[in-house]
This record gives C-alpha cells, sequence and structure tokens, in this order.
C-alpha cells in the first residue's frame, strides 16, 4: 500500500502541475494574442501606405521582444518540469522492485526453444479452460502451438460462473437443478435461489419475486434459515421508492459482490462434485509463484553473506513459502520432525512402535543399541520395532 | 514485501515511459514553435526599426505573428493534454494496484475480490507475455474480452507491431521502421543499438537484390559513412557484394542475401523494442511460473505412480518444466488424504494399513462402509479395520 502512496503523491504532484501549466499557457497565449490584434487593429485604421510614426515603432519593438520573451519563457517553463516527470520515475523505482526476475533464475530457460513449446502449451490449455475460445484459436494460430484438448468440462463451469458474475443466475441454476440430488448438503442451491430471486425483485417486481420465493426457499428453510429470513427482509429495500438500506443489508443488495461471491461458491463446489481442480495448473503456478516471489525477495534484501548464494543453487528453494489455502496441498509432504528435513527414499518415515513418525535417518541417531525411547511419548522399545511407512 | 511491489514495477513504469516520452515530444514542439513565433518577433523589431516602413507592411507581419501564436497555442495545448492523458493512464494502473494493496491489508476484507483481483493479474501477465512475444492478435483479443486495454500495454504496443509487420513483410517503403529508430534515438544510442545500422545494411542489399548498384553505392556513401569502428567489417562486407552476382555461393555474401536476414531484424527490433519500454529482461509470467512450479514441486511429482490430479507440477504438460527445477522447501509435514484429497490433521486421523500406506481415517471409514473392509487404493491389498493402526505426526 505505501508503495502505491508513494508513487500516487509524485504523480498527483505531475498531473496537476501540468493541468497547472496548460492552463497557464492558454490563458498567457490568449492575452498576447489579443494584445497583437489590438494593435494591428490600430495600425489597419490609417491607409495601408502610409509611414509609420515614431511611437507606433516604439510600441512594435515593445510587442515584439514582448512575445519573444513570452514564448521562450513558455517553453523554458515546461521544461522546468522534466523534474517533476523524473521524480515519477524514481519513485516507481524506488517503491516497486525492477529486476523482479532475478530470483527466478531458472525462468530464462523457460523461453529457450524447447521449454517454451511447453508453457506456451499450458498457456492455451488455460484459455480454453477458462472458456476464451477465441483467444485460445488466435493464440495457437499466432504461436504455432500443437495439439490442445480445445474442449473441457470446466469450460462449461467457467461459462455459468461468468453467467453468473454478471448477475445471470439460469446456466447455474440450470446446472444445479441437473445434480440436485447430488448438491443436498451444499449451500450451492440456496445462494442460486437467493441470486434469483433478488434479481426478479429488480427486473419484475417485488411480487414476482416472493413468489419465486415462496416456491424455491421452502426446501431448503431447514438449513439456511437466517439467510432466507434475511434474502426475503432485503426484498423490502427493493420496492420503488425505499429508503436506503442498513449496513448488514448492504452484501445482499450489493448485486454484482453477490453474484461474484456466488460464483466463487458455484466454482468450488462444481469443482468439487466433477473432482476438478478449480484453478488451471497455469493458473495454480502463478498464483503459488507470485506468493513465492515476495518472500524471495525479502531474504534476497536480507542476504549479503556470500555463502548464503550456494541456497540457490541446491535442490530446494531456500525457504518454506506458505501458499495459502487454495495454492499447494496436492500432496503429502512428511517433515521428520527431529530433523526437519523432507523425508526422501533414502530417509523415509517409520511408524514407531507408539505410532509416532520420525525420519529413519533420526531414528537411527536416536537409537542406543537395541533400546530406543520415543522422543514424544515414555514408550521405550527396540529400533527395530519401527515400520516404514508411505504418504504417497 | 508483497506481491504488489514484487510484481507490479513494470506494471507503471511502461506507461510512465511514455509519459516521459510525451513529455520529451511536448518540450521540442513548444521549443519549435517558440523559435517560429520568436523569429516572427524578430522580423516585426527590424521592420519597425527600419525607416520609410509602411503600415500595410506592418499589418502583414502581424497578421502573420497572430497566425504563428494561434498555431502555437493549439499545438502546446495538444501537446500537454497528450501528457496529462499519459499520466493518467500511470493513474488508472495506480487505482488498479490499490484496490488490492487495500484488500491485501485488510484481513477482513472478502476472499473474493481478492481471489478476482489475482484472476486480472493472470490475465495481464498473459497479455504482457503475449505482447513480448510478439503475438499481438492475441493479446488483443485477450485484452478486449476481459476489458483489460487500459491496464495492459496492447496500446502502446500498436505502433511496434505494426512496424514488426512492415519488416516480417519485407517492406521498407513505408519507412516506419528508420521513424521508430529516428524516434528512440538518443535511448537506442544508449543502449548501444545496432538497430538503425542493421536496417540500413538491409536497404542496401534490398538495393543490390534488384540490381540497381549504382544507387546501392549512392546509398552507401550517404549513410556508411558516419560508420563505428566495429561495424567496418559489416560495411567492408556490403561493398564486397557489389562484385558478386545475386545468386553468388561466396560466404559471407550469399547469408547476406539470405531470407533469414528480415528474420533476425523483426527478432532484433522486438527485443530492443522490450528493451526501451521494459526494465526487467523477462516478462512477469515465466518467473512467477517457474517459482510458482517450485513451491509446488515436491519429490513424489516426478514419481509418475504418486501425481496427484490438478497438481500443477505433475499435470502435463507443466510437469516437464517441473522436472528440472528445485524442490519446494519444506520444514513441517503437511499431508493430504491420496483418496479424499482433504488434508490430515485431528479431525482427519492418518492412519496406517499393515503395509505402510497411510491414507485418512474419514476415507477408510467411509470404504469400511461400502465395502466391508479396506481395500488399500495403491497394492489392492484388502485388509480389516481391526489392522489399521493410528500415525502420529508431529
Amino acid at each position: 500500500m505505501d508503495s502505491c502512496l508513494g508513487v500516487e503523491q509524485d504523480l498527483d504532484k505531475a498531473t496537476s502541475k501540468f493541468n497547472a501549466l496548460n492552463d497557464h499557457t492558454n490563458k498567457v497565449l490568449e492575452d498576447i494574442i489579443t494584445q497583437v490584434e489590438d494593435l494591428r487593429k490600430e495600425i489597419s485604421k490609417q491607409p495601408p501606405n502610409s509611414p509609420l510614426t515614431q511611437t507606433q515603432a516604439m510600441v512594435l519593438s515593445d510587442l515584439a521582444a514582448n512575445v519573444k520573451q513570452t514564448v521562450f519563457q513558455m517553453s523554458t517553463e515546461h521544461r522546468e518540469l522534466h523534474a517533476t516527470v523524473s521524480r515519477v520515475g524514481k519513485s516507481i523505482d524506488r517503491h516497486f522492485i525492477v529486476d523482479y526476475a532475478s530470483v527466478a533464475p531458472k525462468a530464462e530457460s523457460f523461453c529457450s526453444d524447447t521449454n517454451r513449446p511447453i508453457m506456451e502449451q499450458a498457456i492455451a490449455q488455460h484459455l480454453y479452460r477458462e472458456g476464451l475460445e477465441e483467444v485460445g484459436d488466435v493464440f495457437v494460430e499466432e504461436a504455432g502451438v500443437g495439439a490442445v484438448e480445445r474442449t473441457c468440462a470446466f469450460a462449461a463451469l467457467q461459462r455459468c460462473a461468468a453467467a453468473l458474475a454478471a448477475g445471470d443466475p439460469a446456466p447455474a441454476l440450470h446446472w444445479a437443478q441437473r445434480r440436485s440430488h447430488q448438491l443436498l448438503h451444499s449451500p450451492l442451491p440456496f445462494a442460486l435461489h437467493t441470486v434469483h430471486t433478488l434479481k426478479l425483485a429488480r427486473e419484475q417486481g417485488v411480487g414476482a419475486a416472493i413468489e419465486y420465493a415462496r416456491e424455491q426457499f421452502p426446501a431448503h428453510a431447514a438449513r439456511h434459515e437466517k439467510q432466507l429470513a434475511a434474502t426475503v427482509c432485503a426484498l423490502a429495500w427493493l420496492t420503488p421508492g425505499a429508503g436506503p438500506p442498513p449496513a448488514h443489508y448492504h452484501r445482499l443488495l450489493d448485486q454484482r459482490a453477490l453474484g461474484a461471491e456466488a460464483a466463487e461458491l458455484f466454482l468450488r463446489e462444481a469443482c468439487a462434485l466433477l473432482r476438478l481442480a478449480p484453478l488451471s495448473p497455469l493458473a495454480g503456478a502463478v498464483m503459488a509463484g507470485a506468493r513465492v516471489i515476495p518472500a524471495l525477495h525479502d531474504i534476497r534484501a536480507k542476504m549479503t553473506h556470500q555463502h548464503v548464494a550456494a541456497a540457490w543453487a541446491d535442490d530446494e528453494l531456500p525457504l518454506e513459502v506458505e501458499l495459502g489455502a487454495e495454492g499447494g496441498g496436492y500432496h503429502s509432504v512428511f517433515a521428520c520432525p527431529i530433523l526437519r528435513q523432507q523425508a526422501s527414499d533414502a530417509n523415509p518415515p517409520m511408524r514407531l512402535l507408539c505410532g509416532h513418525v520420525i525420519s529413519r535417518d533420526a531414528l537411527h541417531k536416536l537409537a542406543m543399541g537395541v533400546k530406543l525411547k520415543c522422543p514424544y511419548c515414555p514408550m521405550e522399545q527396540s529400533p527395530s520395532e519401527a515400520r516404514q511407512i508411505y504418504f504417497s | 514485501m508483497n506481491e504488489i511491489k514484487s510484481l507490479e514495477h513494470a506494471t507503471l513504469k511502461v506507461p510512465y515511459e511514455v509519459f516521459n516520452k510525451k513529455y520529451r515530444n511536448a518540450q521540442r514542439i513548444l521549443d519549435v514553435e517558440a523559435r517560429q513565433v520568436g523569429s516572427a518577433a524578430g522580423d516585426l523589431d527590424t521592420s519597425a526599426r527600419k525607416s520609410g516602413v509602411t503600415t500595410g507592411e506592418i499589418d502583414s507581419l502581424l497578421g502573420g505573428m497572430v497566425e504563428k501564436l494561434t498555431t502555437m497555442k493549439r499545438k502546446a495545448s495538444e501537446a500537454i493534454n497528450e501528457e496529462v492523458q499519459a499520466a493518467y493512464v500511470c493513474k488508472k494502473r495506480l487505482e488498479h494496484l490499490k484496490e488490492q494493496a487495500e484488500a491485501l491489508q485488510d484481513p477482513t476484507s472478502a476472499q473474493t475480490s481478492l481471489n478476482h483481483w489475482r484472476k486480472v493479474r493472470l490475465d495481464r501477465m498473459l497479455v504482457d507475455y503475449f505482447l513480448r512475444n510478439g503475438y499481438y492478435d492475441s493479446a488483443n483479443k485477450l485484452a478486449d474480452a476481459k476489458n483489460l486495454r487500459e491496464l495492459t500495454n496492447v496500446d502502446i504496443y500498436q505502433a511496434a507491431a505494426e512496424v514488426e509487420r512492415e519488416l516480417a513483410a519485407r517492406r521498407t517503403a513505408r519507412c516506419l521502421h528508420l521513424q521508430w529508430c529516428a524516434d528512440n534515438k538518443s535511448k537506442l544510442r544508449k543502449l548501444g543499438s545496432t538497430m538503425e545500422f542493421n536496417i540500413r545494411i538491409q536497404e542496401f542489399i534490398e538495393l543490390v537484390r534488384e540490381d540497381k548498384r549504382l544507387e546501392a553505392v549512392r546509398y552507401a556513401k550517404k549513410h556508411f559513412s558516419t560508420y563505428e569502428k566495429e561495424q567496418l567489417e559489416d560495411i567492408q562486407h556490403c561493398m564486397g557484394m557489389l562484385a558478386f552476382p545475386k545468386d553468388t555461393e561466396v560466404e559471407p555474401y550469399r547469408s547476406l542475401l539470405a531470407g533469414g536476414r528480415w528474420r533476425a531484424l523483426v527478432a532484433q527490433f522486438r527485443a530492443e523494442h522490450a528493451r526501451l519500454l521494459h526494465p526487467a529482461r523477462l516478462p512477469a509470467l515465466p518467473a512467477a511460473l517457474q517459482l510458482g512450479l517450485a513451491a509446488l514441486n515436491t519429490p513424489q511429482c516426478a514419481g509418475g505412480s504418486a501425481q496427484a490430479a490438478g497438481c500443477p507440477a505433475c499435470c502435463a504438460p507443466l510437469s516437464a518444466l517441473a522436472r528440472t527445477l528445485p524442490h519446494a522447501h519444506c520444514s513441517h509435514s503437511r499431508l493430504v488424504c491420496r483418496i479424499s484429497h482433504e488434508p490430515l490433521n485431528e479431525h482427519n486421523q492418518p492412519m496406517a494399513l499393515p503395509n505402510g500406506q497411510v491414507y485418512g481415517e474419514k476415507a477408510l471409514k467411509e470404504m469400511m462402509k461400502e465395502h466391508g473392509s479396506i481395500i488399500c487404493p495403491k497394492t489392492k491389498e484388502v485388509f480389516c479395520m481391526k489392522r489399521v493402526e493410528k500415525v502420529y505426526v508431529m
């Protein structure tokens, strides 16, 4: 936020200066044009062949000098804005990171002749998945991408969600109705009916909305009692001439936000039902990457020691990044609680007799001959009783 | 640090470069116009001092001056308006970034809007990637489909697209590329660009190809006389070419006359144009993609049998890229049930089958209900629930 505000300040200053300069230039030039024209009128009162008087000549030289000075002054004034302009550029450089890609040393290899087609295939896949067939077709043509599946189950869902976000719940409702038996425990049908009810109230009047609500809501009354009441109440503020609604109805009455929320719920539920990932591989990876970059910039800022540089070349990222609820979580990752290291084939997880899991290296380190004390509970056992387990 | 500070430098810097260019352009216009008016004023001054000058002459001089001043007023106002417009583009993008910055700072804000913003960011990255790789139609289509013209550089790249189209069509008639070189002369020189020189050579080659050799010599006289030291060899090759027929097999003249030179020019133009606008050499997309894949990459991803549905590092085609990348660093266990894909924790205990395979308690119970016994999805061995043991992972 600070970075945005810092740049905004400088940018606003520049804009206001340019606007002021524009007004000023216009005004000054306007003035000088009137001056010249006035003088011209005065001189043209005399017959064209009469000679110039001494005073007139003097006035004219004065005017010429004045004009000259004014216009050069103007270009100087504009030149003086250079500092303001370049301050915006410097401000951007200072507040944002210029060489963001330097923490991704292998990104370059993604643009090589062997890897680029792979990446572009993923892009095409993403475009088709998002239901952007037209863009995808142009891209496949332009970039010469090889065979990509053009239709996919997700694109249909995406279209429903897009319509929902744009305020039309009909396709999503249709989809949900066909699968109503699988959605018995899902909040989705009720959310869709809510959007539809409020839409009806807006377009066909509250009467139609109440009729629809009567038809649809009873089936959901048991599970969504509170929301149901809120939705019906919200109808009161959709009658023509109603006053401003109280704050806790804003969510329901904000058509766009409600649509976007419902669209997200729809995608989540539908993906869970059809066992699809809610994000395309490209989107999932990019979203995770966008979270990694700031963290890497952070440690790069802290790393001044030479020996840390080796961390970049290693076979692991140098730090752990929380990818949030939607990123990551595709695989089980077992990290030995003793060694704080990810398990591998050479150092697999072992289940002790008491049920606690540590890695084999840790087990060997903790074992004293044929005796082993579990580091987490008082149980004593033999190391040979530990058993290898598999998380994947 | 946050995602905006780390990733959005170019989003602002590119329109700033345009703003800066407009500023310099406006300065030039103002200087030229001021000089024009100044010289008119000078004329008026000398005439006024001359003895025997008539009012008629003065009248026409004054008329000329008014005309010049009016032109200056019009041009100055146009130029400054353009500057303000360019600054407005920056402002617009800043507003978009602020939206996200506010949402990031406020933990109570709805996840929905953040997710939407991230989707828009991906689209912006894609448009940027398309533009920088010369996929102009794709970029335009995507920007229009998602209403992103103002937040992306499609309009800024319009001119470049035209130059490239001309170079690709092997036409030099409209000289768009030379004009582009002239427009950015000082910056290109600062970067040590050989763009203009290479284009001149190409034009010379085209003259030879058309057998207008005398004209080629004239062209060389005009344009090659101010060469830099390291360009001498290229010029010598060019002049040597005059002695050979255009279908010669002798190197280096054969490759100079080959069509591949045009493609190289297109590539060079694209690279230099991007260098003028973008401080970073790579678009954001591959960088984010690489780090994202590395962060999602686990040793299992490359294994084949343990692939997880939806994991970007497992699915084709990106899995091929992930294989070359480092793995995510991990010091805390993070377990997911391979059957239900739900996380394993105190609400869904990890359970080990007698063969050592670990799954979630919930999924195993479900399986018990359905089949009356547990079939390991991996090895297809059958067990009863009694032999399943709890696993404690710290």
